[in-house]
């Protein structure tokens, strides 16, 4: 067991400052075996260690379709997001252990058309679902990314926002919670924009969604209010976890274990847990 | 493989016993403030197999550590490094002797989830290079209620070599499985075997059977429970029956089935080391995220996951109860609740009220 | 020692006169003399209370919890269980005027075998300190007495002295349980608690547990008041008030004969720092 918790290490190839207290780590890992084993589907996540601070669960926010390294987009939000925040820099090591967790139902969204809802640093997990399915274009129909940040310097990924937006087959929506000066997309709360803009086709149509708990709460009511089936809709859940085997206990809502179920759910499965995430 | 019986007395059972210490790694319970924890022995003397069940602490520590090593390192501005991981010591047999057979019941629940998808080796691999002797329960105590939870006196394989008194002073060993089997007549040499003699009467440990169980003060319809509580999860009864309970955690770490753990490190200049050690549900940090969210904020919330989690939700997964009867938690709890009173009043509260 | 019926008919009219959301007491286990302590919202419960010498756990424990914070609360507390009280008092943890307090005149409490607790015997304040009723007679104030296991700690060099409590903590299952049940100990991060590396890593490996309950002691020097909640809680029956009886006696002989929390709004000792102090026992 234990030897299972020993992480291996990564170098931190790059540093991406999203947002002000967003960072995207570029990781490589220093053991060329490890790499060639480490193979993920999007919506799986990772033991992230800083040595000698702790260790944090993080989704990787990229695609196995790009390959040779993969991403972390880590916000600053507790005592080990601040120290990797302020600690880590570009060479340095961090230990990794995974691929942990399941992935999004890529069997079932084959074929259809695809709407992503995101909210703030939600991008992440659905950031690596969207290389994934940029790179089998051929496999899906309709393709929208509809994204939200409280403020436009809180948006993610902003360069590669702008190659979505030039890849004439993406429909990318993007809105702001307040207005600003320079800003000339949509404002508004994403159910909002979601419901008054994007106005998506319900037939045929997957939903996958993340984000602040807040938002996902009242995206859900505005795709029930669309008519969207909760099967059709997906999202991935944020859960303390430590050892992501299945072991430790601590993302034990009723009998799922969210480290091995989940972390991806469809809303149909999320109704049926008890109300503890 | 066939299972066998012997009968021997006192005088033999403690000379038989002396001569597994003098040959094999021996684990009994060991005597320190009043309470008994399962210590590495090098003679009788210094433990007692018959420690009574209220003053023991669970096996459980030799197969899943307190605290374990996973590895060191080093982290300088230089670079990082993992000096060394934790290499699983036990590769030779020992012997554990006086296991509650509650206790011993417990490692085998705890194999379930040790066994599912990830495999824990090592716990795995402790269990099997070790012998268990039982202790001689010949009456429950005051907590005790195992016989109440899918528990078979007779049969029960979680125990290597059953011991169980007899009239007249006599004492019956009966092996239980292949390794116990393995263990007394290759393992043991024949000289050691002082006045222990194979039998095929097994009538007098049968007696002591229905003797034992018909001791037990608390009994239960686990079935009954299991149904319940699976309906109760938005009982009130939750909140009222958690109120006296001051979430020490001393349930959760002396419990033979608990199995939560935390990952720490402990890091003094560039030199750390990382741990994992047992954590508790009933912990307010157990599930609280970075961000500040917690999915189990209240003190009922993380009750009830700890009794819906014996009863239900591990019943539900792995097809057993994560609680063996022994009465622990109730013998150690500061303000003495006891898990069979709260779980059965939990019971018969009625639905959705 | 049997006040269970005044203490019924107290909670009663308290609950009747609405002055009261909760009453924190006793009442009997139900399969044999032990009992547990109740936190009781509903006046029909009230004939379930007791307060006998088997009262033994310090209630004044329940109000960091969320059940009577913020509430106005009834409580039964002896002596000991009084000046915890006081302190809490005092570290603004609770307010006096939402508070109806039954002090105990207390003869002393007995363990599960009952044997009288050891710190009922070395009990220097009997009477509770801080309360709306008495009941009892009131018997004053102890000598101090310094008992003999302390005594023996004291003669101990330094370096004996460390290896004895590493030697005692050996036991020590780092459940934390010692700190959950003491009253004093309402922190809302406890730095035994920390998150990332430290050297209190949460493992029962010798330096943490020995550094975890060092610490602790340390906290709670100047302000334990030896109810023993925290030998209670205890899975390996360690005796932890070795700590905490040697802390109180170094205080007690050092400033002033010091005893915590039995004047009202008496800070710590801790709290007093003053050039004059006294600073030969220091290591």
């Amino acid at each position: 067991m234990e030897a299972l918790l020993v992480p291996s290490l990564a170098k931190v190839d790059r540093i991406i400052q999203e947002t002000p207290d967003v960072r995207t780590y570029r990781l490589k890992f220093k053991d060329d075996s490890v790499t060639e084993k480490f193979s993920w589907l999007p919506g799986q996540f990772v033991e992230f260690s800083l040595l000698g601070s702790g260790e944090c669960t993080f989704c990787i926010s990229s695609s196995a379709t790009r390959k040779g390294y993969f991403d972390c987009s880590i916000k600053r939000a507790g005592v080990v997001t601040a120290d990797i925040h302020s600690d880590i820099e570009e060479g340095d090591d961090v230990g990794i252990r995974g691929p942990y967790g399941n992935y999004f139902p890529l069997d079932d969204i084959k074929g259809k058309n695809l709407l992503f809802v995101g909210g703030g640093i939600g991008l992440a997990p659905l950031r690596s679902l969207i290389q994934y399915c940029i790179d089998n274009r051929g496999d899906y129909k309709d393709f929208t990314i509809l994204y939200g940040a409280r403020t436009s310097a809180d948006i993610c990924y902003k360069e590669e926002i702008e190659e979505w937006k030039k890849n004439t087959s993406i429909k990318v929506v993007l809105t702001i919670d307040k207005p600003e000066d320079t800003w000339k997309d949509n404002v508004g709360v994403v159910p909002k924009i979601l419901e008054e803009v994007v106005k998506p086709e319900i037939a045929n149509t997957k939903v996958i969604t993340c984000g602040p708990p807040i938002m996902i709460k009242y995206t859900l009511q505005s795709l029930d209010r669309l008519g969207f089936a909760p099967k059709d809709v997906i999202t991935t859940l944020e859960m303390k976890m430590q050892c992501g085997l299945g072991k430790c206990g601590r993302c034990n809502i009723g009998s799922t274990y969210i480290c091995k179920d989940g972390p991806v759910f469809t809303y149909e499965q999320l109704k049926a847990l008890p109300d503890e995430f | 493989m066939s299972f066998s019986t012997f009968v021997t007395d006192k005088a033999g059972l403690q000379k038989m016993y002396e001569a597994i210490i003098s040959k094999h790694e021996t684990y009994a319970p060991v005597e320190k403030f009043g309470k008994y924890d399962y210590k590495k022995v090098s003679s009788l003397k210094e433990c007692d197999p018959d420690s009574p069940i209220a003053e023991t602490m669970s096996v459980k520590p030799l197969f899943f550590p307190r605290s374990s090593k996973i590895m060191k390192y080093e982290a300088t501005s230089a670079g990082t490094s993992i000096l060394e991981t934790d290499q699983d010591p036990l590769t030779a047999q020992r012997v554990v002797l006086g296991v509650k057979h509650c206790d011993a019941r417990g490692l085998q629940v705890l194999e379930a989830v040790n066994k599912w998808d990830y495999i824990d080796s090592d716990f795995l691999k402790r269990r099997e290079n070790t012998v268990i002797f039982s202790a001689r329960c010949d009456k429950a105590g005051t907590h005790c209620f195992c016989t109440s939870l899918d528990y078979d006196l007779e049969n029960l394989d979680a125990l290597d070599i059953a011991v169980v008194n007899g009239a007249e002073g006599k004492i019956y060993l009966q092996t239980r499985t292949e390794r116990g089997e393995t263990f007394l007549k290759e393992k043991l040499e024949k000289s050691t075997m002082y006045n222990v003699q194979s039998t095929n009467d097994e009538s007098e440990m049968k007696k002591q059977y229905v003797a034992f169980a018909a001791s037990f003060r608390l009994k239960m319809d686990y079935k009954d429970i299991n149904e319940k509580m699976a309906k109760r999860f938005d009982s009130p009864a939750f909140e009222e029956a958690s109120r006296n309970c001051v979430s020490c955690n001393t349930c959760a770490f002396i419990c033979p089935t608990c199995h939560c753990f935390k990952i720490s490190d402990e890091k003094i200049k560039d030199t750390g080391v990382r741990y994992k050690s047992y954590d508790s549900c009933n912990n307010v940090y157990f599930t609280l995220e970075a961000g500040g969210h917690n999915p189990r904020p209240a003190k009922y919330r993380r009750w009830r996951q700890r009794s819906m989690h014996k009863f239900v939700y591990y019943k539900e997964r792995f097809g057993v109860n994560l609680c063996v009867g022994c009465g622990h938690c109730a013998i150690s709890c500061p303000v003495n609740i006891s898990i069979f009173d709260v779980v059965n009043h939990i019971a018969s509260t009625p639905v959705g009220s | 020692m049997d006040y269970s019926k005044q203490i019924q008919d107290i909670a009663a009219k308290l609950f009747a006169d609405g002055k009261i959301d909760v009453f924190v007491g006793y009442r009997m286990n139900g399969f044999d003399d032990n009992q547990i302590p109740v936190v009781i919202t509903d006046p029909k419960e009230v004939s379930t209370l007791v307060f006998t010498e088997k009262s033994v756990f310090n209630l004044s424990n329940y109000l960091k919890a969320d059940h009577t914070r913020n509430k106005r609360a009834g409580l039964v507390v002896k002596g000991c269980d009084s000046r915890s009280l006081n302190l809490l008092l005092t570290e603004s943890q609770v307010k006096r005027d939402r508070l109806y307090i039954i002090g105990i005149a207390c003869e002393g409490v007995v363990d599960d075998k009952g044997q009288k607790m050891q710190n009922c015997i070395e009990c220097i304040v009997p009477d509770a300190v801080v309360y709306d009723e008495m009941l009892g007679n009131p018997q004053g104030r102890k000598d101090y007495i310094v008992n003999a296991d302390i005594k023996a700690l004291a003669e101990k060099g330094l370096v004996e002295r460390r290896e004895y409590f590493e030697e005692i903590f050996e036991n020590c299952i780092r459940c934390n349980a010692c700190r959950h049940s003491c009253p004093l100990c309402y922190c809302a991060k406890c730095c035994i608690d920390q998150e990332t590396a430290s050297l209190y890593n949460g493992s029962n490996t010798a330096s943490s547990a020995f550094h975890a309950l060092m610490t602790w002691s340390l906290h709670l020097a100047g302000r334990c008041v030896d109810c023993r909640n925290c030998e209670k809680a205890c899975p390996s029956h360690l005796p932890l008030h070795l700590l905490h009886k040697q802390n109180e006696k170094v205080i007690f002989e050092n400033f002033q004969n010091h005893l915590a929390g039995v004047e009202e709004g008496e800070r710590g000792a801790f709290y007093k720092y003053s050039l004059k102090d006294p600073d030969d026992f220091i290591m």
